[in-house]
């Protein structure tokens, strides 16, 4: 695993292709400092960190609503910069918040998107009727949007999107904002997205276990830089199959030290206050909690997990994905 | 949710963009229309400013200050000079709801040139005060102010009051790309929309200014708009001779419609590219 440097993938023309891609912003604030990544035809890729590691930026880039100041992209082949036109053809994207027109009714909102990607009327027509039924916004569409609930809109901005027909679809923090419920909903018809249709699907996100269940692979990105890609049951393997998390009382630092000192610890062993996280790998949990008792570190508390990528995020930089979220 | 499969694949073919860039004007003409028009009251109530004008305002002033019906028609044609302004510069307002609350970034990711964005506002806001001032000029003609209008004059009152109004609603976008929330909009309207309406010779001739704002008056595009709605409409020349003070009337028209093109034009570019740099980071 390591940062800006992913599994070879056989491809013909990849349907994202990034390179050394950078923004930034007036006042020298770098948001994006120079990523690589490559998206395969039918690939759910997720971009997972916090809010300001450069996630809805990159999307922005690729999108064509921010001009990288540095690096290539191309979409479906296009390059973002010199064929902003072409590459918008090809792909769609779902806003992280409501972007619609809510005066208008939900079937004018999908109507609009596909006259401006210059789809057929019949088509557009018979897409919207086969996106009502698969979406259930059927008796929603003759209705002002203003009038729909949050998970519905959020169904309508999907729907939008997929009138065109993309061959690349964007989804920035789909899910942010809605209700458990609503969430779930959303989840499903991704899910189902990727599962039935050949479309590619760059999603961000925050939240862990939609990346984990969406995502074909992952990267990580924080400060602006992709610090892991891989697929998720990679990333989590680099963490062995459980790890040991104990609570100390006094300097973690230097109990993580001691414990790397009797070989107990691992270089992938971490701190985040006063928890120590340490992967056990070929070491059986047993074994591991007798030795850190030998220790006698003080501990308050010791547990045994299986890892999850909120450790790997941690572990890579130091900052736990929801507290930085 | 149903359980019907999403189909997706190679139903369409791979969109390369070469279309008649008028099909997605069309349809952004349309929204915004639908926008700002959703109501018959929407497109009702701004009629009464014109309707009050023609068929109160004047009357009352020419009674007031016992002028002849010529003052009568010199309000009526002065109120086209606020009516384009004010028309134009809330047209604008929306460009600002549409980046908080409505649908520009979805728009901006549509394979269409981002100027297209700009222009189908302009079509609206341009055929809603096209009916406000023909109402204007209709209920003025209703209550009996006179008009001497020759075919010529009307192509000049059009060409005039055309080029004014994309260069006022230029003003307008530019604007709204440029402050962050609608207050702060609001709050500079009148001093775009209303105050050059006191100076431009609307109610006097601008020959009544002292001689600093005389030369400020001059180099105002209402101004010179004015000057040939009065010429074209009512066959006044005075207008034009108070900024340019020369024999041919024809060049001096020619003269003030350059001004008002060239107003066009350049509001119209900086407009345009005042969108670019607020919606594109």
């Amino acid at each position: 695993m390591q940062p800006n440097s992913e599994p070879v993938l056989h491809l013909e023309q990849p349907a994202i292709e990034v390179h050394q891609l950078r923004k930034t912003y007036a006042g020298d604030v770098e948001a994006v400092k120079g990523i690589d990544f490559r998206v395969a035809p039918g690939e759910v890729f997720g971009l997972l960190g916090p809010n300001g590691a450069g996630k809805s930026t990159t999307i922005g880039m690729l999108t064509t609503t921010i001009v990288p100041t540095g690096g290539s992209a191309r979409v479906a082949g296009f390059d973002v910069v010199s064929e902003p036109l072409a590459a918008r053809a090809v792909s769609s994207v779902v806003f992280q918040d409501a972007v619609v027109d809510r005066a208008l009714t939900g079937r004018r909102n999908l109507d609009i998107h596909a006259r401006l990607w210059g789809i057929d009327p019949a088509a557009a027509r018979a897409r919207t009727s086969e996106l009502a039924d698969t979406l259930a916004l059927g008796d929603l569409l003759d209705r002002p949007v203003a009038s729909y609930s949050g998970g519905e809109r959020r169904r309508l901005e999907i729907a939008r999107a997929l009138v065109s027909q993309p061959e690349v679809l964007f989804l920035d923090e789909p899910t942010v904002g809605l209700d458990p419920r609503i969430r779930h909903e959303l989840l499903e018809v991704i899910g189902r997205l990727r599962d039935r249709t050949r479309i590619t699907i760059l999603l961000t996100t925050h939240y862990l276990d939609e990346a984990e269940r969406l995502c074909d692979r992952i990267a990580i990105i924080h400060s602006g830089r992709i610090v892991a890609l891989d697929a998720p049951s990679v990333l989590l393997a680099g963490l062995g199959h459980e790890l040991v998390e104990l609570r100390v009382s006094g300097d973690a630092e230097t109990a993580l030290a001691s414990l790397r000192g009797r070989g107990i610890a691992g270089d992938d062993a971490f701190t985040v206050g006063s928890t120590l996280t340490v992967p056990l790998h070929d070491r059986t949990a047993g074994s591991a909690i007798a030795a850190i008792q030998d220790a006698d570190l003080a501990a308050s508390s010791i547990s045994t997990r299986r890892p999850t990528l909120d450790d790997v995020y941690l572990q890579l930089t130091g900052a736990r994905l929801a507290d930085a979220a | 949710m149903t359980d019907t499969a999403i189909s997706h694949g190679a139903i369409l073919p791979r969109r390369r963009v070469a279309r008649n860039p008028l099909a997605p004007l069309a349809t952004l003409a349309a929204r915004r229309f639908q926008l700002s028009v959703r109501t018959p009251r929407e497109l009702v109530v701004p009629l009464l400013t014109p309707i009050l004008f023609a068929l109160v305002i004047a009357p009352a002033l020419k009674e007031a200050l016992h002028t002849g019906a010529g003052y009568e028609a010199l309000v009526a044609t002065g109120t086209i000079g606020l009516l384009i302004p004010l028309n134009t510069m809330f047209a604008g307002l929306s460009v600002i709801v549409d980046r908080e609350t409505g649908a520009q970034r979805e728009l901006l990711a549509a394979p269409i040139p981002r100027p297209l964005l700009v222009l189908g506002n302009l079509v609206v806001a341009f055929a809603i005060t096209a009916l406000q001032v023909a109402v204007l000029i209709a209920a003025a003609l209703a209550r009996g102010i006179d008009f001497n209008a020759s075919g010529t004059g009307i192509v000049w009152f059009l060409a005039a009051t055309t080029l004014f109004t994309i260069g006022m609603y230029g003003a307008a976008e530019t604007l709204a790309s440029r402050v962050p929330k609608s207050e702060e909009y609001i709050a500079r309207l009148p001093a775009i929309a209303i105050v050059p309406w006191f100076l431009a010779g609307s109610l006097f001739p601008i020959t009544a200014l002292p001689a600093v704002l005389t030369w400020v008056a001059k180099v105002l595009p209402l101004t010179h708009g004015l000057a040939l709605v009065r010429y074209g409409l009512l066959g006044d020349r005075s207008g034009l001779n108070n900024i340019w003070n020369m024999h041919s009337t024809t060049l001096m028209a020619t003269l003030s419609l350059a001004v008002l093109a060239a107003f066009a034009a350049a509001l119209t570019a900086i407009s345009i590219r005042a969108f670019n740099r607020s919606a594109v980071g």
